[in-house]
């Protein structure tokens, strides 16, 4: 679905991701695990056009989209949940998803759209007209990742939806995310909960200092000593 | 002076500082409306009002290729003129925007002067009054004498205050705006393109100080001085009812206009300017966020 190559982006001065290459399959879910400062959300950003690599390229389903902007991006199919979740704080929840969904042009459909969202992220029901800046933070994360899937992406970019929520929150979304991989969606996911990635991806990526240092299965990665030695705490 | 007739002249005064107050707010609703989306305090914003202001009455007063074009025409004329100027001038502005403060500061004043020195060569320094198409006799209701122009004015701006607030809770670019304001780089991620957005910022603003300006041409004089006068007051305003407000543009400038008119009318004229000051001193001396407290925007 997604073919990254030699892929090199600065950030500012800071060569942050420094010629990685890998491909998100179509129906699963890509674990990007690694430190704070990997270049994980670098990547991410890349991806959806927000960063523009400055050597090495993108392709979504075959075709080039590295040199195109972020609104051009998702109406091609990448949706994005950005890291601290970045809801638009003194929007409605309602008016969340309706940007979301702002490349669409079918207004009938956004609505049935709008409306199955609120089934599936109960958290969000009877809030439409809420300021979704007095959200708590896991309710900001179900609508940041609800404004995503408006948009009709065919694969979805997640950076950290579990940094800063409580455990229990943690699980759920964890749980939310493999329920929506479950129902078809291609999803890359970054996260510094190596633990919990793995367990609900189909294969990991390892990146340290802006460079992939292990790419293999999930399976394969839980079971690699140095992974589990610095990435999933064991001792 | 019997008390009904203080009370009619109050009465009097406070129409005529709503009137002028609502110019004040459509100027400052700019000024406001640029710096949400862009970050950019546009200091140009005073002669961007006064050549919106040439743009339609030109045109009412037979200045171009002497047609007489009737006021209705020459408002929706001078406005739209003044928008597509707003277009270029964001072209202008784009890469000033969200840089530091001094070079912000440095160009939009260093624009603003092209732009009255433009109109002193195009029009001239000297500038003119202009008639209003209504009757000039005042309306007199229960002892209180309003002239039409003003009540023109008052409502012509209610209008477009209303207008503009539907248009952002209600438009999906509306609603773009608003959303690109408070988080540029995520909106760009949800699809909106945020170029086009500011543009449209630029534009609305630009359209909304000519209709300011062309509503109070009647009242006011018109000449290219113009902008420093006004664009002050309106940059006041922004600031007293709270930057980057909405609400607090529209609020500011109408107590801006009262204050002033309160002075004029029952202190000295010659003090107007300096009470209306300071107390929009003292009032960001206890609410230094501005009137209108805006829920606070987490620029990330």
């Amino acid at each position: 679905m997604i073919v990254v190559e030699n892929l090199n982006t600065y950030y500012g001065h800071i060569h942050a991701v420094k010629g990685i290459s890998f491909e998100v399959r179509q129906g699963e879910i890509t674990a990007l695990i690694g430190a704070n400062g990997a270049g994980k959300s670098t990547t991410l950003k890349t991806i959806c056009g927000l960063l523009h690599p400055r050597e090495g390229s993108i392709a979504l389903g075959g075709a080039p989209i590295h040199k195109l902007s972020a609104d051009k991006v998702v109406g091609l199919g990448v949706g994005y949940v950005p890291e601290g979740r970045r809801v638009f704080p003194v929007l409605t929840v309602d008016e969340n998803l309706d940007m979301g969904a702002y490349h669409r042009s079918d207004q009938a459909q956004v609505t049935k759209d709008k409306a199955r969202m609120y089934e599936t992220f109960p958290a969000l029901k009877g809030r439409e007209k809420q300021l979704a800046g007095s959200l708590s933070g896991g309710e900001q994360q179900m609508l940041a990742i609800a404004r995503a899937l408006m948009a009709k992406p065919k694969v979805l970019l997640m950076d950290e939806p579990s940094l800063g929520l409580a455990p229990l929150l943690v699980k759920r979304v964890f749980e939310i995310i493999a329920e929506l991989n479950k129902q078809g969606m291609t999803i890359l996911l970054s996260e510094q909960n190596a633990r919990g990635a793995l367990k609900i991806a189909h294969h990991g990526i390892v990146m340290e200092t802006g460079k992939i240092r292990f790419a293999d299965s999930a399976a394969a990665l839980r079971a690699n000593s140095v992974v589990q030695h610095a990435y999933l705490g064991a001792g | 002076m019997d008390s009904m007739n203080i009370l009619s002249i109050f009465i009097q005064t406070l129409v005529g500082g709503i009137g002028i107050g609502s110019l004040y707010a459509l100027v400052a609703l700019g000024y406001s409306m640029i710096y949400r989306s862009m970050g950019l305090v546009n200091f140009a914003h005073g002669s961007i009002y006064m050549i919106g202001t040439y743009f339609g009455i030109i045109w009412y007063r037979g200045m171009v290729m002497g047609l007489q074009v009737p006021y209705p025409i020459a408002f929706v004329i001078g406005v739209l003129l003044n928008a597509i100027l707003g277009l270029i001038l964001e072209r202008i502005f784009r890469p000033l925007a969200n840089l530091d403060l001094m070079l912000m500061l440095l160009g939009t004043i260093g624009l603003g002067y092209v732009l009255d020195n433009l109109a002193v060569i195009i029009w001239g320094a000297e500038g003119f009054a202009v008639n209003s198409p209504l009757p000039n006799e005042p309306i007199v209701i229960g002892g209180v004498a309003l002239l039409p122009q003003m009540l023109l004015l008052i409502t012509g701006s209610a209008l477009l205050m209303v207008g503009l607030n539907v248009f952002l809770a209600k438009a999906k670019i509306g609603k773009a705006m608003r959303a690109a304001a408070q988080d540029r780089e995520t909106a760009s991620a949800m699809g909106i393109p945020v170029n086009t957005t500011n543009a449209l910022v630029f534009a609305i603003g630009a359209g909304l100080a000519a209709a300011a300006g062309i509503l109070a041409a009647p009242i006011v004089y018109v000449n290219p001085a113009m902008s420093a006068a006004v664009g002050l007051k309106g940059f006041a305003a922004f600031i007293l009812g709270g930057a980057g407000s909405i609400p607090g543009a529209i609020v500011g400038g109408l107590v801006f206009g009262i204050l002033e008119a309160i002075s004029a009318g029952f202190i000295s004229s010659a003090y107007t300017k300096g009470i209306a000051f300071v107390v929009m001193i003292l009032v960001l001396m206890v609410k230094p966020a501005g009137i209108v407290g805006e829920v606070t925007v987490d620029k990330v």
